[in-house]
């Protein structure tokens, strides 16, 4: 039996793909750091938008997140899951081509985001932005790295699978699942269309999403990665095995469940909202695990980390991780999340999570992976100390900057004084309270864009100094002798190390059982959408006026769901209820209140008024921060599209009759004209009837409108 | 918890090994208080007795509501002379002129001559030009018209403040003027 197992393979690894994914890694952080601080800027000052659509805050904050998390994030893990797969299997990757495609793929679809996004080519859903097209590359290149990675496991020279691979395994098959679930949609050209979701169910299907792209894209990969590069970098043994097994199977299950959390108070179904806070505050010891695991591995390894850069990134990183993943499941407390929700307290966290566990295991990774790809020395050791504390400094004071601005404005929004009034019903009161510390965030967002292009100089010269044409390693293993269970240990667990598919399909099962628990009552129940109301399908001109206000990303300032909290319907009326946006797709609910609320708004002012709003905000409301849009008073409707969404939306179900759709484009031209004969006879000037303001002020004007003519029973 | 630091043989994957050690006691316990918060929570707001988040609003809004009614029975409604005896108050005008500047500019123009809503200068009025229509049409709005309702929104001083400025404006003719609109009040 020996014989067969000592049989020697000669082999190497493939690093050029992972050379490949580092500098793409290197060059998307630029462009993410940088809108980034541009979109910091915007919201300190309202002039940085330019006036220019492609340069708007609503276009360039998509573009800044889906930078950040899937091209800086993704070629990151990409970057190092092709570095570590290779060696923690003993193997090439299955299929130099396959890699190859997935870079590329991966590369031209954060490409096609740069030139779609700033174009108001939107799905309008947080992170699931890209349209249709796009979307569904995604799902192919996601599918073939998906392929050519169990390939490598197939054909691995190590008979047990390390925790490093458990994370990637959990990360490739749930991002797959959730990524396909929720960008279904029926397209209405090559660049619009609709989801097959509407309103609480969009919501739900979103925030799983969401919430889940947070943990199976930010969480799981790096979890991976830190499991791989730090023990490797501190040159220690994991602190403890048992935890890693428990914290893995615990944060798989439980993670899916806490979407939710990010509805609280909203017309979701309370139960849900309810599971998704209990299951957020069942997650933080599963998130803990990971840190314990980490920093208890560098025990002995403690008075390195003060000089070694690696280790310092490392360290900080977990630590930011930890911050994250115990303030999570505080801000996932219904009353905690009262206050927070909708405002810049969210961002904190996130920025926390991403700057700061995302970017710094990320820049630890690739400080010791460089000189290692490229066979050469860093360029600079103490340049690398001072990207950190530079960078160290910009996460803090965006932190702290953020935690003011958002508990100072939740606590002005819910304050009331003794005769029942708020003290600050004017929102734009509570905009400029905050406004000094949009300026201090950028401040800090720009050390930290520093840090990096500090970064970027030593990497840089750390290539240019590497020797030309690096011959790959060669490395020998014997190949694995077919496995029995009996090899495969003795526990359990390490039986089930030893079986790949069997992993793959409990991880799936872990994932399911939240998912379908949640989903199932919602999709396919109807009684959690009063279908007897008053609540009418849209005309097809507020049809298009809406499709404009998720085109230029309105909904990343305003939510339209207002919470059953007496503050909140004192400013904006009564709270929001499930069948109000039965007809939406996307809802859009919102997540963040830079702007007040619009679910009520319709009505409440006379239509002249939102047209020198969208004109110039600062014309009606003191001090607004709102970006001008000037476009929208010249750019024209587009008439003839608008039975196509008629037909579309009909198709999904929305009751609009064979009537409707016939007479959709001239029904559609009259509604305009009645807009433009009501602004001109409020004093407007110019040939409106045919401009893209008529009709984003007839659908801002129909908000709220059905549920006030008190038809919902 | 004691570490036993022992290394678990067989485990080595590129160079990394690991520690056969435990559960940090604090870490487990901690994770089965959470899972007992949770079962506990569930059952009282799901299973049990506890108000749900609706219910918790109502009766919130009911407390509210009673509070408003009793401030309002023990603060009548303002009289024409009430209202008259404001306008020779040059504080209250001055404090009505600031309220005029941040809330109602937007509307109708910096010196009250009209845009998005009518010129306030002119003498004829809509929906009424005594004091307490006045009054009324600033405090409860017209909503179909775009005028919001500034009762909830102002302080009780206030109201009858700005009531006083708009009045002081009646007859200064500012330029660029929206025509009048509505009747014209009777003198």
């Amino acid at each position: 039996m020996l014989h067969d197992e000592q049989k020697m393979e000669t082999f190497s690894y493939d690093d050029a793909i992972v050379r490949k994914f580092v500098l793409a890694t290197m060059v998307w952080a630029g462009v993410a750091f940088l809108v980034g601080l541009i979109a910091a800027l915007q919201l300190a000052d309202w002039r940085f938008n330019f006036n220019l659509p492609w340069l708007t805050f609503g276009r360039l904050r998509p573009l800044h997140t889906n930078a950040a998390i899937f091209a800086f994030g993704g070629n990151a893990i990409f970057a190092g899951m092709y570095y570590s797969t290779q060696r923690l299997l003993k193997t090439r990757m299955a299929s130099d081509a396959m890699s190859r495609f997935h870079f590329w793929g991966w590369q031209a679809i954060i490409v096609s985001a740069a030139l779609t996004l700033p174009f108001g080519i939107t799905i309008g859903k947080e992170y699931a932005e890209l349209e249709w097209p796009i979307a569904l590359a995604i799902n192919i290149v996601w599918v073939v790295f998906g392929v050519n990675f169990f390939k490598t496991i197939a054909q691995r020279r190590e008979r047990h699978l390390y925790v490093a691979i458990w994370f990637y395994i959990a990360t490739i098959i749930t991002v797959a699942l959730l990524h396909v679930v929720n960008t279904i949609q029926i397209p209405v050209s090559l660049w619009k269309s609709y989801p097959i979701y509407a309103g609480v169910q969009d919501a739900l299907v979103q925030w799983w999403y969401g919430h889940n792209a947070v943990a199976f894209f930010l969480t799981t990969p790096f979890l991976g990665l830190m499991y791989y590069f730090l023990p490797k970098a501190a040159d220690k043994p994991v602190y403890s095995y048992r935890l890693s097994i428990i914290h893995f199977w615990a944060l798989v299950f439980i993670y899916i469940w806490a979407g939710p959390h990010h509805l609280l108070y909203t017309a979701l179904p309370e139960w849900a909202q309810t599971l998704g806070m209990i299951f957020s505050i069942m997650l933080w010891a599963p998130s803990w695990g990971g840190m314990v695991n980490g920093l208890l591995t560098l025990r002995g390894a403690w008075h390195r980390v003060g000089k070694e850069p690696v280790l310092k990134f490392f360290v900080a990183g977990l630590t930011f991780y930890g911050m994250a993943t115990l303030e999570g499941p505080l801000l996932a407390i219904k009353s905690v999340s009262s206050l927070a929700h909708y405002t810049d307290w969210i961002i904190a966290h996130v920025h926390g999570g991403t700057l700061g566990w995302n970017g710094f295991i990320t820049f630890g990774m690739i400080y010791w992976l460089v000189p290692r790809l490229w066979k050469t020395k860093l360029y600079s050791e103490s340049l690398a100390n001072v990207h950190f504390w530079t960078g160290f400094t910009g996460i803090i004071i965006y932190m702290i900057s953020m935690w003011s601005a958002g508990i100072t404005q939740g606590l002005m929004w819910r304050a009331v004084d003794s005769t029942g009034r708020l003290m600050y019903p004017d929102f734009i009161e509570t905009v400029l309270r905050i406004a000094p510390l949009y300026w201090v965030r950028a401040a800090g967002g720009a050390l930290y864009l520093v840090s990096f292009l500090i970064m970027a100089y030593n990497i840089t010269k750390t290539i240019a100094s590497a020797p030309k044409n690096v011959k790959a390693d060669v490395f020998q293993a014997p190949r694995l002798a077919p496995s029995s269970n009996q090899n495969l240990g003795d526990k359990p667990h390490r039986i089930l190390e030893g079986l790949p598919i069997v992993f793959t399909v409990l991880t799936l099962l872990a994932v399911a059982v939240g998912t379908v628990i949640e989903f199932v009552p919602t999709l396919w129940a109807t009684d959690y959408v009063n279908t007897g109301s008053s609540i009418k399908p849209y005309t097809g001109l507020q049809l298009h006026g809406r499709d404009l206000y998720v085109r230029e990303g309105c909904y990343l300032c305003h939510s339209q769901m207002i919470r059953p909290i007496l503050s909140e319907t004192l400013r904006y009326g009564d709270y929001s209820r499930a069948e109000e946006s039965m007809y939406d797709r996307p809802f859009q609910w919102g997540s963040k209140r830079t702007g007040p609320d619009l679910a009520r708004v319709g009505g409440k002012y006379p239509d002249l008024w939102h047209f020198r709003h969208m004109m110039n905000p600062r014309d009606v409301v003191n001090g607004s921060l709102m970006p001008s849009y000037p476009w929208i008073f010249r750019d024209k409707i587009d008439f003839a599209v608008i039975p196509k969404k008629i037909a579309v939306m009909k198709f999904l179900g929305t009751p609009y009759n064979e009537q409707e759709l016939a007479l959709a484009e001239a029904t559609a031209r009259a509604e305009a004209q009645a807009v433009a004969a009501s602004l001109s006879a409020q004093g407007a000037t110019g040939k409106l009837e045919d401009k893209e303001i008529v009709a984003l002020i007839a659908y801002l004007q129909r908000l709220g409108q059905d549920y006030k003519k008190g038809g919902v029973k | 918890m004691t570490d036993t630091d022992k290394k678990i043989e067989g485990h080595a994957y590129d160079g990394i090994e690991e520690l056969d050690n435990g559960l940090p006691s604090w870490w487990i316990n901690g994770f089965y208080l959470t899972i007992l918060f949770a079962g506990l929570y569930f059952g009282y707001y799901m299973l049990g007795s506890g108000p749900a988040l609706v219910d918790e609003y109502n009766t919130s809004r009911e407390t509210h509501e009673q509070a408003i009614a009793t401030k309002k029975s023990a603060r009548p409604v303002a009289s024409e002379e009430q209202l008259a005896a404001s306008l020779k108050d040059p504080g209250k005008v001055k404090l009505g002129a600031s309220v005029y500047a941040s809330k109602c500019i937007a509307c109708h123009g910096d010196r009250g001559q009209g845009g998005i809503g009518p010129n306030l200068t002119d003498e004829y009025w809509i929906h009424g030009g005594n004091l307490t229509q006045i009054m009324k049409t600033v405090s409860e709005g017209v909503l179909d018209k775009g005028m919001p309702p500034w009762g909830a929104v102002l302080t009780a001083d206030e109201l009858p403040a700005v009531v006083a400025f708009v009045n002081s404006l009646i007859g200064t003719k500012p330029t660029a003027a929206k025509a009048p609109q509505g009747v014209r009040a009777k003198e």
